[in-house]
């Protein structure tokens, strides 16, 4: 049995971190959290995790958009996939189609729209994580 | 101070360009003057005048060609013809073709003053109108915004503290518990839903559908509408029908959008017709344009209602008994509709039913057709 995945979770909101974050561990993930993009990224530097889950609106105003791009300048940071999970995914859904790609153009793996479903994140989660271990073997 | 209006007068006669800046002079305008028509325009384009006077004969390019191109270029501006004296004829011509008013020659100093201000005044509030057009846009777009951060955040994160107690809870829960976790969940999934229809009606981003105009037959946004209304319509015994074969001019537009003010319009009639009921959805060209009905034979829509129906939040009263719908679907429609510069207009009569109707300008259409609207 392989170890436990590492997660991280940036997201402003206190309720809503609790409601995540029992549902992964639930899942047997180790979940840790930050509650601003500073600390974040600075869990980030500090640690190897398999997948972040990223909030995008957070402080004054779309944040987790910066976070997203300075991972994507790091070659270690940029390997991580990321779960963006957002409050606005309806207002760019219209705008973007079905495309996955956040309105500030950023590359993303995913992006699910708050709240979510238990079951959704979970098949989320896996197929993100099965999907960059595949990624990381094929190197 | 305000700064001063500008005017550029546009005559071939020096002798009428020297008298209507000694008339207009005296440091309330900015002037500037040109002999002939071309000048004219490309001292339109540095000046950026807000009144402008041209002369409608003249060599060169006719007055009628620089208000048009004038127009064309910026529609606020305000135009003002000068007409020899018996040719009401072209004067009648030169205001179909956008002119503010028109001064026979000759005329006098206080005729001159008189029709500047009036055209001014004019000026003024076309631009003041475009002013509180914008402001509204913004307010309608920010207003929307708030509500999207002030009550969708609150409710996602309750509702995904309750997924995440229920799973944290799992093996510990009656049935009955787990049911009434279920009924919190519609619940809130309800008022989510409602949040986000209002919101899509508020802030259907105009400018954004725009960008993704292309040149669309609207044979396809049918045929979607209707396959995604079919089911309902069966479950309900409505037969949808649909009777668009002669041949439709392209319209330019986003078929995405297109097909979602028709799902609207569809669901729409779906809703207020009785079981048994038709929905005959139909397309013609005319004149320039083309033309979609949605009619029902079903309950239809009181008088008094007809003028509130494309606004936010109207309800159908005869919906009573049908799923409740947010009252949201006819507004969205009609921002769809007049982000492709269309029209919808609506017909109807209490138990005999009521038809929707939506002008599309097809630009390709033959022109010489266009109706007389």
């Amino acid at each position: 049995m392989s170890e436990r995945k590492q997660l991280l979770l940036i997201d402003d909101d206190p309720d809503f971190v609790e409601g995540i974050k029992s549902i992964l561990t639930k899942a047997k993930y180790d979940v840790d959290v930050a509650y601003n993009p500073k600390d974040g990224l600075a869990a980030l530097q500090k640690k190897r995790y398999d997948l972040l889950l990223l909030d995008i609106m957070m402080g004054r105003g779309a944040e987790g958009v910066m976070i997203a791009r300075k991972m994507g300048r790091d070659a270690k940071l940029r390997e991580i996939p990321v779960l963006i999970i957002t409050g606005i995914r309806e207002q760019i859904a219209f705008l973007f189609g079905s495309k996955t790609m956040h309105p500030h153009f950023v590359d993303v793996d995913e992006m699910l729209e708050k709240p979510v479903e238990p079951k959704f994140l979970l098949e989320r989660v896996a197929s993100l994580l099965e999907l960059s271990k595949r990624k990381t073997r094929t190197k | 101070m305000e700064k001063p209006s500008k005017i550029l007068i546009i005559d071939d006669e020096e002798v009428v360009l020297d008298s209507c800046c000694q008339v207009l002079d005296g440091g309330r305008y900015q002037i500037a003057t040109a002999r002939d028509g071309t000048a004219g325009l490309r001292l339109a384009q540095e000046f950026g005048p807000d009144l402008v006077i041209v002369d409608l004969k003249m060599p060169g390019i006719s007055g009628f060609e620089v208000l048009e191109t004038l127009r064309a270029a910026d529609p606020t501006i305000v135009a003002i013809v000068i007409t020899g004296y018996s040719t009401v004829g072209s004067a009648v011509e030169a205001m179909k073709k956008g002119a503010f008013d028109f001064l026979p020659k000759p005329f006098t100093p206080d005729e001159l003053r008189m029709i500047t201000e009036r055209g001014l005044e004019r000026r003024r509030l076309v631009l003041e109108t475009i002013a509180l057009r914008r402001e509204r846009e913004t307010l309608r777009e920010n207003f929307a915004a708030i509500v999207s951060h002030e009550l969708k955040s609150p409710l996602s994160a309750v509702q995904q503290n309750l997924f995440g107690l229920v799973a944290e809870l799992d093996d510990q829960l009656s049935e009955a518990q787990r049911g009434r976790f279920e009924r919190l969940k519609t619940r809130i999934d309800d008022l989510l839903k409602l949040i986000q229809s209002w919101l899509r009606a508020v802030s259907v981003p105009v400018a954004k559908i725009r960008e993704s105009f292309a040149p669309v037959s609207v044979r396809a946004p049918i045929a979607k509408a209707i396959e995604t209304m079919q089911p309902h319509a069966v479950r309900k015994d409505i037969e949808i029908v649909e009777s668009a074969r002669e041949p439709l001019p392209t319209v330019l537009g986003d078929e995405g959008s297109l097909t979602e003010a028709l799902v609207n319009l569809i669901g729409n009639a779906v809703k207020y017709t009785p079981a048994g009921g038709k929905v005959t959805v139909t397309a013609r060209a005319e004149g320039g344009a083309v033309l979609i009905s949605v009619a029902d034979n079903g309950v239809g829509i009181a008088a008094e209602d007809l003028p509130l129906v494309f606004g936010d939040f109207y309800r159908g009263k005869a919906a009573a008994g049908a799923e409740a719908g947010l009252g949201l679907g006819l507004a969205l429609t009609r921002r769809i509709v007049e982000a492709h510069d269309g029209a919808i207009s609506v017909e109807s009569e209490v138990g005999k039913g009521t038809t929707f109707l939506i002008r599309l300008p097809a630009p390709g259409a033959d022109k010489q057709s266009r109706s007389q609207t």
